[in-house]
């Protein structure tokens, strides 16, 4: 069968990907209203929505790198960490953040996304079909690419674009192995990762400290995320090392840094407006750019072809599990309902990477924000504001992802409704999900930062008084969703499915979350003990008025 | 206006009047049955027929739009909470936590019962034990066959030894030998005990062999119930299989030859 032989069956099964993205049929949900035609287009409405969103994210990445290239001349001008860089070292510099920025951010979404495409099971359904072999593959690495269409278009468009028209047309054309490369290299590791993630983590067995492996494999999984902060972070010493690099001349640094990727493709738009003097480039350095950008094609069109050939194997492979391994002798360790509804989210969330993204990025955006406040110097102002806006965000974050954790309850929720549980119990559980991520986050704030902010008390105190408007927050945003899945059913809620009503009930949690925050630092003329006082009173009455209705709800009758 | 009297407690399921409506179309019209202390009763139709959507409202899954489900005494709508902590259900479909492997979602399900440690932990490994479960026990559910998904979820159901017991098709894709455990099961489960066992097949044989009494459905409607020989003398057909006489009540077995014949040469 022919190429569109292959591109007809995937647009078929392309639209299972979807229903099952958005509506989870296979995971025991219930059959929408409507016709299933109907049904259809809703759920590729909502894929392609979602696509959107992420490249528009990519879109802005690239239209700011061109921006900072824009300005390059003016921010050339000042040193970094007293080393001066010319406009061609900054503009190489600038491509290479942008590069690395859109392999991370396309990886990152793969990983995001893989585990639903998998979970929709299209691939097996199609592999007893009379369809060859040849074809079936085809089908499968459409698919995948298909999941990353529009991102990977705005990158492979709109990045030459953009450096076309600041750097020239030239630059613009220099620019377009730099993304193809990004893509190709991008969509590889997703699938790398994913079937590292597919046999590791999915197919993980319980109890010991295969949990431990699995939370480590997970932190790992999240890291891409970070991406663009550690960039902001790291730009200046990286633009240095850059510009002490080039000008030292000859050397095996220079050298290793024009092989390594992507400066080898961020290094050509700049050589195409001020020659290979722009870099302090000799024929010697020249021949290595050209000789890493080769390999580097190579390597990506060596990568698109392996992607096509495994994606197959990847679909129709369970989830692989030690079939040997001997039974474990622990019994059963029953606990009250909510713990036990608590236990079972952060099991699963172990084993899947949307909701451990969700336990994890507060924690780690904490961390991160911590550690720039300990390299910010011993006792100043700044780190305390830092540590406290790292806390800050912890529990704005942790609020702004609660909601997620209610589609937890979408898997086996037909299940789960025949069990004498509360909604009480199951609110309850989420709420210590919520709260936990929160103090996580906060604690290690308090302990990164404690060497450097020499203010404890200030700093535990502004914990402890955000702490009931996180737990009100939760207990809204929770309780609301309950309110809503008996009038309307569930709503699942992914990055592929139900944004916006995760949205959409984060922001009166947001509001309750910020406004003591808000109070905070409204009263920053006062004394900080008035601050923190009013701070804590405003999370009090919130906490008040929310608790009776998630707690209330419904007289605490079953799920 | 004085409210209904309550059921008999002693009685583990009664059925009354009970309407499932979906959208347009009815589900189930106006049924009513009784499962009694000690009694094994299957629920028998044709695909469709009803069976699923009577044993969802019983279990709390679908709101009947009339009647009324009350077990053991208790009203399955206004009290919910007591009716599900009596009942142990296995769902038509393997609806379970893919991610959580089978021991952590029995300590989840033995967690909402509130069972005790050492009972919980008994009962799973010996139920474990009996369908020969091993290191399955520790892996995702995502990566187990359906026959052990479905074992899975019959210990779940039994975890607790519920006084009911909803089975919508319990043997669906079991092995011979657990299906024989399943069989025997039944039958000793309820025998001089005041439980009940409500269960829907497809299998005239297993029905046969396990029903103290069946209940037919057609379209939503209960043609015909009671034990074999009741049903045998509705059919007038003395010494009919139950397939037999589940096909004359339903007026299934017209057009039979034709069916058949359509398939000829294929």
């Amino acid at each position: 069968m022919s190429w569109a032989e292959a591109r007809r069956i995937s647009d078929v099964a392309f639209t299972e990907v979807c229903l099952q993205a958005i509506y989870a049929f296979r995971q025991g949900n219930a059959p929408v209203g409507g016709t299933p035609a109907r049904a259809a287009q809703t759920a590729r409405r909502r894929v392609v929505q979602s696509k959107m969103l992420v490249a528009a994210v990519l879109g802005l990445f690239a239209a700011g790198g061109a921006g900072i290239l824009l300005d390059a001349p003016t921010i050339a001008a000042r040193a970094f960490f007293g080393v001066a860089v010319t406009v061609p070292v900054l503009q190489a510099g600038v491509l290479t953040g942008l590069l690395s920025l859109d392999v991370a951010f396309l990886w990152w979404t793969g990983l995001q996304v893989l585990p639903t495409f998998l979970a929709s099971g299209v691939l097996a359904t199609l592999e007893p079909l009379p369809i060859d072999d040849r074809t079936l593959g085809r089908v499968a690495g459409i698919l995948y690419l298909r999941l990353f269409d529009l991102p990977a278009l705005v990158v492979l468009v709109a990045t030459p674009l953009f450096v076309g028209l600041v750097l020239g047309p030239l630059a613009g054309l220099a620019t377009i192995p730099a993304v193809v490369c990004a893509v190709a290299f991008a969509l590889g590791l997703a699938l790398v990762t994913g079937r590292a993630f597919v046999r590791r983590v999915q197919g993980s067995r319980g109890g010991g400290g295969r949990t431990f492996v699995r939370w480590a494999y997970l932190v790992l999984w999240v890291l891409p995320a970070f991406a663009m902060f550690g960039f902001a972070v790291a730009a200046p010493g990286f633009l240095a090392l850059l510009g002490r690099t080039i000008a030292a001349g000859p050397s095996v640094g220079r050298d290793v840094l024009l092989a390594a990727y992507p400066f080898t493709f961020a290094a050509l738009p700049p050589i195409t407006v001020t020659g290979p003097g722009g870099l302090a480039l000799d024929s010697g350095g020249l021949a290595i750019l050209a000789a890493a950008a080769a390999a580097y094609l190579v390597v990506a069109v060596g990568s698109v072809g392996w992607m096509m050939r495994s994606v197959r194997r990847l679909g129709i492979a369970p989830p692989s599990a030690v079939r040997d391994a001997p039974a474990s002798r622990s019994g059963l360790v029953p606990h009250g309902a909510a713990r036990a509804v608590l236990t079972k989210d952060l099991r699963i969330a172990s084993r899947t990477p949307g909701y451990a993204f969700l336990v994890l990025f507060p924690v780690l955006d904490a961390i991160a924000i911590g550690l720039f406040t300990f390299v910010t110097g011993p006792g100043s102002n700044g780190a305390l504001a830092l540590g406290l806006a790292a806390v800050t965000t912890a529990a704005l974050l942790a609020t702004f992802f609660g909601p997620a954790f209610f589609a937890i309850e979408v898997n086996a929720y037909a299940y789960a409704r025949t069990l004498p549980i509360t909604d009480r119990s199951v609110v309850l559980g989420k709420v210590a999900l919520v709260a936990g991520m929160y103090g996580v986050g906060a604690g290690l704030v308090l302990g990164i930062t404690d060497l450097r902010v020499f203010e404890p008390g200030i700093f535990v105190a502004f914990i402890a008084a955000e702490a009931p408007a996180v737990v009100a927050a939760a207990m809204f945003e929770l309780g609301w969703l309950f309110r809503r899945a008996r009038s309307r059913g569930l709503a699942i809620v992914n990055l592929y499915a139900g944004a916006w009503t995760a949205i959409a009930i984060s922001i009166p949690g947001l509001v309750l979350a910020g406004a003591p925050l808000v109070a905070f630092h409204l009263l920053a003329a006062a004394p900080i003990a008035t601050a923190l006082l009013v701070m804590g009173l405003i999370a009090l009455a919130e906490l008040a008025v929310a608790a009776p209705f998630a707690l209330g709800l419904h007289g605490g009758r079953s799920t | 206006m004085a409210s209904d009297p309550r059921p008999d407690p002693s009685t583990p399921l009664v059925v009354d009047d009970l309407s499932v409506v979906y959208g347009e179309r009815q589900a189930v019209h106006h049924l009513s049955l009784t499962v009694r202390p000690g009694e094994v009763y299957g629920l028998l139709g044709s695909n469709g027929a009803g069976k699923s959507s009577t044993i969802k409202s019983i279990v709390g899954l679908v709101p009947p739009s009339t009647g009324r489900i009350s077990v053991f005494g208790w009203d399955a709508q206004r009290e919910a909470l007591q009716v599900k902590v009596r009942i142990g259900y296995v769902p038509e479909t393997s609806m379970l936590y893919e991610a959580l492997t089978p021991r952590e979602f029995l300590e989840f399900v033995a967690s909402v019962r509130a069972l005790p440690r050492t009972v919980a932990s008994e009962r799973a490994e010996s139920y474990a034990a009996a369908f020969r479960l091993g290191s399955e026990l520790d892996e995702p559910i995502a990566s187990l066959s359906m026959g052990t998904r479905q074992k899975v979820l019959i210990i779940a159901a039994i975890l607790h030894q519920p006084p009911l017991l909803v089975l919508d098709e319990p043997l669906h894709s079991l092995d011979p030998r657990a299906v024989r455990i399943m069989k025997e099961l039944l039958g000793r489960y309820v025998a001089g005990t005041g439980r009940g066992v409500l269960f829907s097949t497809h299998t005239m044989e297993v029905a046969q062999q396990l029903c103290h009494r069946v209940g037919i459905l057609d379209h939503g409607l209960l043609r015909s119930e009671g034990s074999l020989a009741e049903l045998r003398e509705r059919a007038a057909r003395g010494d009919a299989t139950l397939e037999e006489v589940f096909l004359r009540l339903t007026r299934e077995d017209e057009g039979l030859d034709d069916a058949v014949r359509a398939f000829e040469g294929t």
